[in-house]
């Protein structure tokens, strides 16, 4: 691993850091959004009392973007978690399995990988009561093949491996190989990259969708992507209302991408 | 002629496992619809539609029968292309006759964005060469940059524009251009144009396209055959194009699910009348016969994609036709 | 020793250095050789001892950074002496910073514009794996015949399939139109290297360089092929350098042997003095020897 990649990962890192601090904080900040409007102080630049300064109506955006967090975090945990432990289930079985279990998996994750993800995502809101946590159920769904695919190929690699195939003749059963020694032992970058890669776009679509307006956060609570939507009415001297959250998503979504590959890799040197 | 007939009947085999797919997603669409909360024709029609629209939608969806006589219903009109009729968004027009030629644009924009976005990989690529440590920086700076969604880099991009056009054009004395201010609501191609370049900057395409063509150009490059073609004095050139046929279909076909989730999002931004827009709006509007038959195209869209792509692959690559036959 | 004649080719103090993680790894380190004109220069090490780097180094193949930082190769051709890596950029140095940098966009440039002149006329190669030695996508005869009109650019369609067809038959393959019309993934690794030596010899090369060529197949196939090289360079009194790990195929082809160790000539020693266990040997090759239940002979201390 180079030195550049190194600072890759710590830089990448301290963003994740930040903002799963906040998304941890966040619930327990009070916040009213109705009793932060005040028009007295509309769309100030930013100074010690705000330091992002303040929007259209005069809410604080700092404290708008650390409540923002709110909109994406749980829901992009929850995504990644169902991606990721199903995914990888799924994986191990369409690697290690033979006969109908193995075409009736295979079958499945393909008819979910022919799904495109945002349509699909639209038309669930259009039948449902649309929320954030149910975009990213159907999100972490959708991503089940993508995390079955990589899993899979690495199942079927080490799965005629010496040390595999020594482990199993030695007695051990073949589910607690494929659990402990391939899944837990090996696959773990792999799950941390395609983790960090379901929350970026649960990100994605959260503030996307929050940014249309109808399906994600509305106003007047806060998403970065409803924060962004503002550029619609801003006057073109004051950008700072839509540039601080756009500038975070950039960031954040960026940041969880890089932790999860430069993490991912550092764990495949340290594996071999 | 042996390898035709392989060709042929790979190409048959693929088109059985794509209907086989199509039956599938056409299913897991139609029991969302069936999974709607209550009443399932109140949960998806829009308040206050009279009950004979409601009774015909029912009868269209079959949703007055139970789920699989409905879905195979429902299966049967939507295979002849029939998808019902829109209730909001054109009341009364054929989906079908509203959906193609958005389809078509949409198609076309995100196409276009994807070839683009290969080009401009593969020139990069090339230019690049072997991986060094000195460019790390310039690399690193790239996956920064296009990891942003593409609405994000839609609105940077037309503010920036905008507050060029205002900054040099307008306070300069010049005539604006056509397209300002972005977006525009005119018939000009410029608006798909941004599109185009919005959705290869955007949604981190452009790095994964960057590195899968630059690790496959780098496998080929330093493939033994090359160097066996070379030490014999022939030309690598089409060898190596003919080497890289495979991979670049496979990466075009993989990233269009990326790129039709993307233009979704972009063509509501630059408000494009593209099948995304089209999607979005009629979901608004709980128009749902348009909803459904978009998202039916689309699913459509990606198998075919895929049907193609395994189609050339089998063509050029003669272990294809090995490997499944 | 009879009065040798100007050899073909002849390489001197050739150095290798590869950049790892780490550090720079020196893995050819002055290494002098030559062939002479219509012999067989036999080059023996196990793995990593730099034997096909040196090889690669005379076929202008080095790959990777830095490569090839040192040394002469001088090539003869008709009495013309040419010196292959003359004027070649070959370190940067950077004084008192960092390790030597090569700027080696330029360097393949150079190398590529000096060698493509050689390759296939002058020289040519066959390697190991010889399934990956061959176009995946395209035919036998395909690259066969892509080898034959670069040889004789006058032939017609019809006398281009046939000179291929001649060819795969001299490698002795059974059913040459077979052959000719199947892909790499369709044959035996011993068929591929039958074809890959006859898509080297189509070109008629002054030198073919046969890196390992036997490695990976089955022994009784191994054994087909040294005896197909025996066969064709008696025919063609060509010049070859058969590089390998197996000391029978060495010195059952070869009439001089280099033996290399760790980057390093350890000992050049004739076949035949090998063979009758004249001379004292290296310690290196005695084991070499010993290890193939051959006369050692005595051991230099």
């Amino acid at each position: 691993m180079g030195r550049f990649s190194r600072i890759g990962l710590w830089l990448s890192g301290a963003i994740v850091l930040v903002v799963v601090l906040l998304g941890v904080v966040a619930p327990f900040i009070p916040y009213e959004p109705a009793d932060a409007v005040s028009y007295d102080r509309v769309l100030e630049v930013p100074s010690v009392s705000h330091v992002l300064g303040t929007d259209e109506q005069g809410r604080d955006i700092a404290m708008r973007l650390v409540k923002g967090t709110e909109a994406f975090f749980l829901p992009g945990l929850m995504a990644a978690g169902i991606a990721v432990l199903v995914g990888a289930l799924a994986g191990a079985v369409a690697g290690y399995a033979t006969g109908p279990v193995r075409a009736v998996i295979v079958g499945a994750l393909q008819l979910l990988d022919t799904l495109p993800r945002l349509v699909f995502i639209i038309l669930v809101c259009t039948i449902r009561n649309p929320s954030v946590t149910l975009i990213a159920f159907v999100a972490g769904v959708l991503f089940i093949p993508t995390v079955a695919a990589v899993i899979r190929r690495k199942v079927e690699a080490l799965g005629s491996e010496d040390y595999i195939l020594a482990h199993i003749a030695h007695g051990f059963h073949s589910v607690w190989v494929i659990l402990y020694h391939i899944l837990w032992l090996q696959c773990w970058p792999i799950m941390v990259r395609q983790a960090a890669y379901v929350f970026g776009y649960v990100l994605f679509v959260e503030t996307g969708l929050s940014y249309l307006g109808d399906y994600g956060v509305q106003e007047p609570d806060p998403s970065w992507g409803n924060m962004v939507a503002q550029v619609r009415s801003l006057p073109p001297d004051a950008p700072w209302p839509w540039l601080v959250p756009a500038a975070a998503i950039v960031l954040t979504i960026s940041g969880f991408l890089a932790f999860g590959n430069l993490a991912a890799r550092r764990g495949e040197e340290a594996i071999r | 002629m042996n390898r035709l007939l392989g060709l042929v009947l790979l190409a048959g085999r693929r088109l059985a496992g794509g209907l086989l797919l199509l039956v599938g997603a056409s299913f897991l669409i139609y029991f969302t619809i069936r999974s709607a909360p209550g009443d399932a024709i109140d949960a998806i029609t829009p308040m206050g539609t009279p009950p004979e629209v409601k009774e015909k939608l029912a009868a269209d969806f079959g949703l007055d029968q139970p789920p699989l006589a409905g879905y195979v219903t429902w299966l049967g009109r939507s295979a002849t292309g029939d998808f019902g009729e829109s209730l909001v968004f054109a009341p009364g027009e054929q989906v079908m006759t509203i959906a193609r030629p958005a389809f078509k644009l949409t198609l076309l924009v995100s196409g276009g964005a994807l070839l683009l976005c290969l080009f401009l990989a593969t020139a990069l690529a090339v230019v690049l060469g072997e991986p060094s440590p000195r460019q790390q920086l310039l690399t690193g700076a790239l996956y920064f940059v296009t990891a942003a969604p593409a609405f994000v880099a839609a609105i940077f991009f037309s503010q920036g524009m905008n507050a060029f056009v205002r900054r040099f054009v307008e306070d300069a004395g010049y005539d604006t251009p056509p397209w300002y201010p972005i977006p525009i609501y005119s018939e000009s191609v410029m608006p798909y144009f941004f599109a185009g370049i919005v959705l290869v900057a955007g949604d981190g395409l452009f790095m994964d396209m960057l590195n899968t063509v630059r690790a496959e150009i780098l496998a080929v490059r330093n493939a033994q055959f090359i160097a066996a073609i070379r030490a014999k004095g022939a030309s690598t050139l089409p060898h190596t194009f003919r080497n890289l046929v495979v991979p670049f279909v496979s990466a075009f076909a993989a990233r269009l699910p990326v790129v039709l989730g993307g233009v979704v999002i972009v063509e509501y931004v630059f408000t494009l009348d593209g099948a995304g827009y089209l999607l979005l709006e009629a979901s608004k509007q709980r128009d749902f016969p348009v909803v459904v038959g978009l998202s039916v195209l689309f699913t459509l869209a990606i198998i075919v994609m895929n049907l193609l792509a395994d189609v050339v692959r089998a063509a050029v690559d003669p272990r294809e036709v090995a490997r499944n036959g | 020793m009879t009065a040798t004649p100007e050899p073909m080719l002849q390489v001197s103090d050739l150095v290798i250095e590869f950049d790892t993680s780490a550090g720079r790894r020196r893995v050819v380190d002055g290494v002098s050789f030559s062939v002479q004109q219509g012999e067989v220069l036999g080059i023996l090490g196990e793995s990593g001892s730099g034997k096909t780097l040196s090889t690669l180094a005379v076929l202008g193949l080095v790959p990777g950074r830095p490569g090839v930082v040192g040394g002469r190769i001088d090539l003869v051709l008709d009495d013309r002496r040419e010196a292959l890596l003359a004027d070649l950029p070959t370190v940067v140095s950077t004084p008192n910073r960092g390790p030597v940098r090569k700027d080696d966009r330029r360097w393949n440039r150079l190398v590529q514009r000096r060698w493509r002149p050689l390759w296939g006329r002058v020289m040519t190669a066959v390697f190991q794996n010889p399934r990956q030695s061959l176009d995946p996508l395209m035919t036998i005869g395909a690259q066969l015949d892509e080898s034959v009109r670069l040889a004789e650019p006058t032939l017609g369609r019809l006398e281009v399939r046939g000179r291929s067809l001649d060819w795969l038959a001299r490698v002795k393959l059974h059913e040459p139109a077979r052959v000719h019309a199947s892909y790499a993934h369709e044959l035996s690794g011993g068929m591929c290297q039958r074809a890959m030596i006859a898509i080297a010899l189509a070109r008629q090369p002054r030198l073919l360089i046969a890196d390992e060529p036997t490695t990976g197949l089955d022994t009784t196939v191994r054994q087909e092929i040294v005896e197909l090289f025996q066969e064709l360079l008696a025919a063609e009194r060509r010049a070859m350098m058969y590089i390998s790990h197996d000391i029978r195929e060495v010195l059952f082809l070869a009439r001089e042997i280099i033996v290399m160790r760790h980057g390093r000539i350890v000992e050049v020693v004739a076949a035949e003095d090998l063979k009758a266990g004249r001379g004292r040997r290296h310690p290196y090759t005695a084991t070499l020897l010993a290890a193939a239940d051959l006369p050692v002979g005595e051991v230099a201390s």
